[in-house]
């Protein structure tokens, strides 16, 4: 396993490498000098540009512009937002309590539905109830995040007021009371739900057709020979082995939740990395961006690499390849 | 009467044996009741879409000053959004955008995939291992997040560029279909016959090995339509798709960013959204009954 695990991380590191060259490529191409930020965005005056391009060194050599912004994105330094006035990490540092918070919210709630659904499914298979979550199934696979977002928004907001429709926290509250975070949960909660809503078809298809496959394998036929009742049977025999696969499918979510939150944040104008990508993108604070799509992508990795070693601790002929 | 059945019976199997897998599946799809229901929807958006100059009670870009954000009734059908447009008229023309977009990308997307896979399917060793890194690498990326930032780097260049943004970035997990499915097929006897008369790899791809991974590049397309068209309507929902005079239903549902829409004016944005959903729900389905109806295995 300690082999399997380095082998992984260290095959990484190429892509690490060629990922960070595709987001510098990126950056050059980005108005203004998205590799340090101090440029003024709104200037367009060609003199001004054209003596601090000198100045911050943007007309040297392609190779000596890159070896310098890695050798300060290794250092945790992405140069300085010109719109925020404060160092990028600072401005990331901001948000992403916000965004964490939304991800293992909307986590949460795709596992709970998902394990609803799912296990009631694949112990009624073709029952009404089967049908009508598989119908439930197909309308989430279909509807997209943002028109999801709007709908829950109108009712859930404006017809109902049971959630706030937009931000992050209530104005008034003061930061570190326990009205603050309730707040920040109340503000979260339904971006949560239309994110991690929508997730859960293939979560819940996934454990249905297995607690179906298991439940005709020899084993569960054993248990029934014994006496075991039905309750136990499909709780603790087969649910225990049809929970493993739904784990490793964590990993692989991160990326879809990275990418779905970027949607859900701005239809939600909640402060979080998505927002402020966007946004970012919008007021050409372009080394903003830069920070923020590197590190997005380095969360697609490491998620990607935790999928695998999971997947490698669940299933040993994973490891030998 | 089980007489007859029987009978009945063997004359439909008789009548199998003689047909075609092709012939088998199209019978099978025409059965499939969901998918047919979806196939007339879609086939009537498409022909309402494309005929929206004739349908369309007004000229995409007219304006009507005085009655801006009118709700249905009247001289508009739908109503009219804020800047005074006809609302049913936006969502032809918009149709008319999103789905030609979608099905372009498709095309790209199903031609770089086809290539790309069954070239490395059918060399195999380092030809394939290159490409598959490669893949493998574009996998790695966020998808959402580097076409939003190609996107808005290549804003002024217009459609095309959003168009060749999202193929280049979407073909990776079709390929690996087309690659598995080619190296398989490979395998065959008449394969090695066809090598072996000195057909040339090209000439051996493109007349035995494609048609039959044809079924799942097929399917791999109606997939990929529905992928294509959210990604096309959620860019422009964001600002950064089609430009903004442009009706699209994403640039429809870019009104909706303002809250007081979302509560006051919901004749706005409640037939884009619906358009998107039942679309999208329309070739899911058509996707599904055309897998079931390759499939030698299902009974339906």
């Amino acid at each position: 396993m300690l082999l399997y695990t380095l082998r992984r991380i260290l095959i990484m590191i190429p892509i690490m490498v060629m990922i960070s060259v595709v987001v510098f490529a990126l950056a050059l191409a980005m108005p203004g000098d998205a590799l340090s930020g101090q440029i003024d965005p709104a200037n367009s005056d060609p003199e001004y540009i054209e003596e601090m391009r000198e100045r911050l060194g943007l007309n040297d050599p392609v190779h000596v512009q890159y070896g310098r912004w890695m050798a300060g994105v290794v250092q945790w330094d992405f140069g300085r937002s010109f719109v925020h006035r404060m160092d990028v990490t600072e401005v990331i540092g901001q948000r992403l309590p916000n965004t964490i918070l939304l991800s293992v919210l909307s986590l949460i709630i795709t596992y709970i539905l998902a394990f609803t659904m799912g296990r009631y499914a694949g112990r009624h298979p073709y029952t009404p109830g089967d049908y009508g979550i598989q119908g439930i199934n197909y309308l989430m696979l279909a509807i997209p995040s943002f028109v999801a977002a709007i709908f829950a928004i109108f009712f859930f907001s404006f017809q109902l007021g049971w959630f706030p429709a937009t931000g992050s926290v209530g104005s008034g509250v003061t930061a570190g009371t326990f009205e603050y975070y309730l707040s920040r949960l109340h503000h979260a909660a339904l971006p949560a739900l239309v994110l991690g809503g929508l997730t859960t078809a293939s979560y819940t298809q996934f454990l249905r057709n297995d607690i179906i496959e298991s439940s005709q394998k020899d084993y569960v036929r054993t248990a029934r020979a014994k006496g075991t009742t039905e309750n136990n049977i499909y709780n603790k025999h087969i649910l225990r082995n049809s929970i493993i696969p739904i784990v490793t499918l964590f990993g692989f979510d991160i990326a879809s939740i990275i990418g779905g939150a970027v949607i859900i944040e701005t239809v939600f104008a909640y402060r979080g990395i998505g927002e402020l990508l966007i946004s970012s993108i919008d007021r050409r604070d372009s080394s903003v961006v830069v920070a923020v799509t590197l590190m997005l992508s380095v969360a697609t990795l490491v998620g990607n690499l935790i999928a695998d070693l999971v997947y490698g601790v669940v299933d040993p002929r994973i490891r030998v390849e | 009467m089980s007489a007859i059945d029987t009978k009945k019976a063997e004359e439909l199997e008789k009548k199998a044996k003689k047909q075609s897998p092709w012939a088998i599946a199209r019978r099978k799809l025409f059965k499939n009741k969901l998918a047919m229901i979806s196939l007339i929807f879609l086939v009537v958006v498409t022909i309402l879409a494309y005929l929206a100059p004739v349908i369309a009670p007004f000229d995409p870009s007219r304006v009507d000053i005085i009655n801006r954000n009118s709700p249905p009734g009247g001289d508009y059908l739908l109503g009219t959004d804020n800047a005074g447009r006809d609302v049913w008229t936006s969502l032809l023309y918009g149709a008319r955008t999103s789905l030609t977009i979608g099905f372009v990308c498709m095309f790209a997307v199903v031609t770089i995939a086809t290539i790309i896979g069954s070239i490395s399917g059918f060399y195999g060793g380092w030809v394939d291992a290159v490409l598959m890194r490669f893949t493998d690498f574009i996998m790695n990326f966020p998808f959402l997040v580097f076409v939003i930032v190609l996107a808005s780097i290549f804003r002024e260049a217009g459609v095309w560029a959003l168009i060749a943004v999202l193929s280049v970035l979407s073909w990776t997990g079709a390929a690996r279909v087309v690659r598995s499915k080619t190296m398989s097929e490979k395998e065959n006897e008449y394969v090695m016959a066809a090598i072996s008369i000195g057909g040339t790899p090209f000439k051996v791809i493109r007349k035995h090995v494609l048609p039959n991974v044809m079924t799942t590049i097929i399917v791999q397309a109606t997939l990929l339509l529905a992928v294509m068209i959210v990604a096309e309507t959620a860019l422009s929902f964001l600002g950064f798709g089609v430009p903004s005079g442009t009706p699209s239903w994403g640039n429809m549902m870019q009104e909706a960013r303002q809250p007081h829409v979302i509560r006051n004016a919901w004749w706005i944005w409640v037939p884009p959204g619906l358009a998107i959903t039942f679309t999208i729900l329309a070739i899911n389905f058509i996707g599904e009954g055309i897998k079931d109806a390759f499939n030698p295995k299902s009974l339906r």
